[in-house]
């Protein structure tokens, strides 16, 4: 019964999406099975090249580049979102699933938790 | 610069209601300047600014995101405060 942890907002501008993703690494690391999907601005977490020393925060790349360490088993992205950002699959993290329909992955999950 | 002329300082992403707010306020004598979540108008056509256009670089780089158009201009902190000094009115949006 897997978890889906949905972020549907920009990385850096407020702490929620942040808080998503502590709450999807502590379920996977207590064995508890968690997926992410990132939709609306959320997808713009999934961009290549992120670098925050300017604004004073840790990288978003660099902690969901260690999402398959800690056990996530997918990091789902809403295709229809990526194009209206101008995020291209080069562009964006390795191992990112693209879904055309987010409600098949939304309707396949018993436990959705949005962030914020 | 027009001492008439408003600054604009748009830190929302292009869904926030504000964000269209914020642009149909804009007039052609105006200066936008986009931070924080704001500069992810740059990704995609979120953008159709009648004015000139800033964007933060301490925030696009934390985004990995360039400015793709030659309309905008890419400004630091103090760039930034400079801005403020020389518009009449300032709305953060």
């Amino acid at each position: 019964m897997t978890t889906l942890i949905v972020i549907d907002q920009a990385p850096y501008g407020s702490w929620s999406g942040r808080e998503a993703l502590d709450m999807a690494f502590s379920l996977a690391a207590f064995d508890h099975p968690a997926a992410m999907l990132f939709t609306g601005p959320g997808v713009n977490w999934l961009r290549k090249g992120q670098q925050p020393d300017g604004v004073g925060q840790k990288s978003a790349e660099k902690n969901l580049s260690a999402a398959p360490l800690f056990g996530i088993e997918a990091l789902i992205a809403d295709e229809h979102a990526c194009q209206q950002y101008g995020l291209s699959e080069s562009a964006m993290l390795p191992g990112i699933e693209l879904a055309s329909n987010i409600q098949n992955v939304l309707s396949s999950h018993t436990h959705v938790v949005f962030a914020g | 610069m027009k001492s008439n002329s408003t600054l604009h300082i748009l830190n929302k992403a292009p869904e926030h209601p504000r964000h269209k707010t914020c642009t149909q306020a804009l007039t052609p004598s105006d200066t936008l300047v986009l931070i924080e979540n704001g500069v992810l108008s740059v990704a995609g056509n979120h953008l159709d600014a009648p004015c000139k256009l800033y964007v933060l670089k301490a925030d696009t780089d934390a985004r990995g995101l360039e400015a793709a158009s030659e309309d905008i201009t890419t400004i630091n902190y103090d760039e930034l405060v400079q801005l403020t000094t020389k518009h009449a009115k300032i709305i953060s949006w």
